[in-house]
């Protein structure tokens, strides 16, 4: 792969993580350096074609291969372009598959042993997400007596309750409004 | 006359101007469920309030009182050290929300943004106020944290709107309701007008925002300077200034300063963090590939003096290896013995872009500079790589090795003092985490 293409990949790649959209012709245009649109729709084919971008029914322009960040090092330095390349092209970052929502994702680590029976221990990180709609059977994060608490949410009566996963622990039913923190997403126990 | 509104379209723009409610206590306050609902101040190693929670706010603590005061003033408020590396990821969450709003966001400060909605009504299928809605709603949500919104033509007028209601606030202001808000607004409470200009604008008989609003070209083009112009277009619902979504790389100025306790009379300790200062700030500067021919440097005495010198260098520079010895000079100057200080600092002023944009003299030596560039791009690198501690002057030699803050000053906010598995002092999980 060329060196300028790669270039003009990267900066496509970077405007689009910078802006969260994909940029017009014009825009285009200056991020190339290229002068006319007929230019840029003739590149745009190109690497269309390479699974760096695609297009939707309408024929607006969407990000593939250039929306992982891991995909744009997978070109790195390659010569001609190789199966393996593609493979590379699929990856998902740990962090990606881990975190579906960045902006409302927040980590808490464990301290009681009231969810053993979940497989989630004292020192385990869990994954939290806010901006997820709690169902019944999640394990949610919720606001008791001032401290976030680790609890199945069960519905029961029209109401909501919390279900501890260990029998030394009451199930908790909230006497005024439940307030939910977030969804548990995730449990990371890192060894070493 | 003074019913009559200053303009009658309602939205040729729209702009919109989001204010976190007492940012850091509230960043303290999501993520530590023990602390909402209470007066909650940061800012403990700092000494002063940075921050302090709407119920600190209602028991009459402000910013900049002295720690000291908090606990007369309130004994049950809680007082934590700043922990600048949350309230640093909230604020890019803060903004990335807004980017999926609108592409045009400038990140205006660390708790501060305007958003240009012009023409999204049709996208959302809303007004411009439901889509202020939506974005606080999702704010609170996402980071629960709360914001004060302001929606109006123009900056200026944006930024008044915010301020009209908050916490948790959001002001539209469409084009003909512009003199009700300004009506009453002391011109002191505009952006961009200070002191001096209020206090001008009063002796030729200005006291509100309207007034000022009213006036006819003629007369403030007679009396003001092109920035007052400027606002006083925009008062009148022109948008002059521009939301700039560029990412901030433009600085007047850089300036890096240090406070410590107990205040020191120590001459070596002192200029260390001096020398500090001025290595942390030219590094900033380099970083943004800037050079400065103006530096400041000030000390401030136990009782809040400040003290300041100001030098002039013939060439722009941004290496510390050929300011060190003017600023020991200056301290030198500046400095009094059995005096206690408890702050140093740097301003690095007139800072020019690149070398390419200023031209060297005919007596100075291309090749000494070129040698600098290239010591300062390694130790860049180095300091990039393995942080501040790696690689510094000698002369800042005491301000690494001797504790900033001694007593509870000292204090460190909890995200530092325990690092989870795998994380090391510079380098930890950009996540936001839960207490």
């Amino acid at each position: 792969m060329d060196r300028e293409l790669k270039e003009r990949v990267r900066r496509l790649s970077q405007f689009y993580w910078k802006t969260g959209r994909m940029p017009s012709y014009s825009e285009m245009a200056g991020l190339f350096g290229l002068r006319s649109k007929n230019a840029v729709f003739r590149f745009i084919s190109k690497i269309e074609k390479l699974g760096f971008i695609k297009r939707d029914s309408k024929g607006k322009l969407l990000p593939a291969g250039i929306a992982e960040p891991i995909k744009v090092l997978g070109i790195v330095e390659a010569g001609f372009p190789s199966p393996a390349e593609e493979e590379l092209l699929d990856t998902l970052s740990l962090d990606k598959w881990l975190i579906e929502n960045p902006t409302s994702t927040f980590m808490l680590k464990v301290t009681g042993d009231s969810m053993t029976g979940a497989g989630i221990f004292p020192g385990d990180l869990v994954l939290v997400d806010r901006s997820l709609t709690p169902k019944s059977g999640d394990i949610v994060i919720a606001e008791v007596d001032g401290q976030w608490t680790m609890k199945y949410l069960r519905r029961e009566k029209g109401g909501f309750i919390l279900e501890a996963a260990n029998p030394a622990y009451k199930t908790i039913k909230p006497k005024k409004e439940l307030r939910i923190g977030g969804v548990v997403t995730a449990v990371i126990r890192k060894y070493r | 006359m003074m019913e009559q509104p200053l303009t009658i379209v309602s939205w040729p723009k729209a702009i919109l101007h989001v204010d976190a409610d007492a940012f850091f206590a509230s960043c303290e306050q999501a993520v530590n469920p023990a602390l909402k609902g209470k007066p909650v101040v940061t800012g403990l190693e700092r000494g002063i309030v940075a921050a302090a929670s709407y119920e600190a706010k209602a028991r009459g603590i402000k910013r900049g009182m002295r720690i000291g005061e908090v606990r007369r003033l309130c004994p049950e408020a809680i007082i934590l050290p700043s922990d600048y590396e949350t309230y640093s990821i909230f604020s890019i969450r803060l903004f990335e929300i807004l980017r999926r709003f609108s592409p045009d966001v400038e990140e205006y400060s660390i708790d501060e943004a305007f958003v240009d909605l012009t023409g999204l009504r049709r996208l959302y299928h809303s007004s411009y106020e439901e889509i202020g809605r939506n974005i606080q709603g999702t704010i609170l949500k996402e980071l629960g944290l709360t914001v004060s919104i302001g929606i109006s033509l123009t900056k200026v007028l944006a930024k008044i709107a915010s301020r009209h209601r908050k916490p948790a606030g959001l002001t539209a202001i469409p084009g003909r309701e512009i003199h009700l808000y300004l009506k009453d607004l002391p011109v002191s409470e505009i952006w961009g007008i200070g002191p001096n200009t209020s206090a001008y604008m009063k002796k030729l008989g200005i006291n509100t925002a309207l007034e000022f609003a009213r006036k006819d070209e003629a007369f403030v083009k007679r009396h003001f300077s092109k920035p007052f112009q400027e606002i006083w277009h925009e008062l009148n619902g022109r948008s002059i200034y521009p939301v700039n979504p560029e990412e901030k790389s433009v600085y007047k100025s850089i300036s890096k300063a240090r406070t410590f306790t107990p205040p020191s009379g120590d001459r070596n300790f002192l200029y260390a963090h001096l020398s500090k200062n001025l290595e942390d700030a030219c590094r900033k500067a380099r970083r943004y590939n800037l050079f400065a021919r103006r530096i400041i440097l000030f000390l401030r005495t136990q009782d809040f003096r400040d003290e300041a010198l100001e030098l002039r260098l013939t060439r722009p520079s941004a290496y510390p290896e050929e300011i060190l010895p003017l600023l020991r000079k200056g301290f030198e100057s500046l400095y009094k013995d059995g005096t206690l200080y408890r702050q140093t600092g740097i301003i690095l002023g007139e800072l020019v872009d690149s070398k390419s944009s200023f031209q060297l003299s005919l007596f100075e030596e291309p090749l000494r500079i070129e040698r600098l560039e290239r010591l300062y791009t390694v130790i860049d690198r180095l300091v990039e790589r393995h942080g501040r501690g790696i690689l510094f002057h000698a002369s800042s030699f005491d301000a690494y090795f001797q504790k900033q803050h001694e007593g509870e000053r000292g204090t460190i906010p909890s995200r530092k003092t325990t690092p989870l598995k795998g994380e090391t002092l510079r380098r930890r999980l950009g996540i936001l985490i839960l207490k």
